[in-house]
């Protein structure tokens, strides 16, 4: 799994550069979100935009990352494709997690 | 249109697998747009993984059969696994759409979305467990 960091003032912009966010990457995922947060990590924008498929274990991954980040912090997505906001609006998660066209709205909200 | 091909396929029980039957079936989607396509890929996606991580308990040597038909009006999957499977009430009473409130984040689901995306995208499925083969059937027509 390949993920790119890129500090953005107070937020770490983490893209994920694969196809697919499902059950076969969902746990390296997660974890190495967490990780980030446990080392100080607090405003996390994560950019999907190559990302084009993604399943429960997946989105999962993502709402973990948001619980884990509880009051301390904020997850602001970005770059989320048809298919993606598909599944989000399938499983009503799109209510919850915040989405955002572009990386820069998603850094300045 | 011409409808492509049926797909029959018999491929081991691991992750990786799953998601390459998963693309080799909404291959045959061709009629789906894109949310379409992915609702139905993910559903193709949850019950392959449901095999794997709890009928199978990803056990080494273990096979799945895939075999999907793209017809004229809809799309026919079926899937079988000779694992541990499931009682069928259990598949009965999962949920036909994910449910959660959404003002209280520490509750949020991260896991058991599974048989309520497959419901909520499939027009109809159908689960058995026959002389130890457990079937999915599932239905879903090009239109709504």
């Amino acid at each position: 799994m390949l993920l790119e960091d890129v500090p953005e003032g107070d937020c770490l912009v983490v893209s994920l550069k694969e196809k697919r966010l499902d059950a076969v990457i969902a746990a390296s995922f997660r974890e190495a979100l967490v990780e980030r947060i446990d080392q100080g990590q607090r405003n996390i924008v994560l950019d999907m935009s190559q990302v084009s498929f993604m399943d429960s274990s997946g989105l999962g991954a993502v709402v973990f990352i948001l619980k884990h980040l509880g009051h301390r912090g904020r997850l602001h997505i970005c770059g989320v494709t048809p298919g993606v906001m598909a599944v989000l609006k399938l499983t009503r998660m799109d209510r919850v997690l915040k989405t955002f066209e572009t990386r820069q709205a998603a850094i300045a909200a | 249109m011409d409808s492509p091909e049926p797909l029959h396929l018999i491929v081991p029980a691991t992750l990786l697998d799953a998601r390459a039957a998963t693309e080799r079936v909404v291959n045959l989607c061709g009629r789906f747009d894109t949310e379409d396509r992915a609702r139905y890929g993910t559903a193709v996606m949850e019950w392959l993984v449901n095999v794997v991580k709890h009928s199978y308990c990803h056990a080494a040597g273990a096979r799945i059969t895939i075999r999907a038909v793209a017809g004229p009006e809809a799309i026919e999957l079926m899937v079988e696994d000779t694992g541990l499977g499931m009682a069928p009430w259990q598949f009965e009473a999962a949920p036909c759409a994910v449910v959660f409130d959404h003002t209280n984040i520490s509750a949020l689901p991260e896991s058991g979305m599974g048989l309520a995306i497959i419901k909520s995208v499939m027009d109809s499925v159908n689960y058995q467990t026959e002389h130890g083969v457990n079937r999915l059937t599932a239905v879903r027509r090009w239109q709504r």
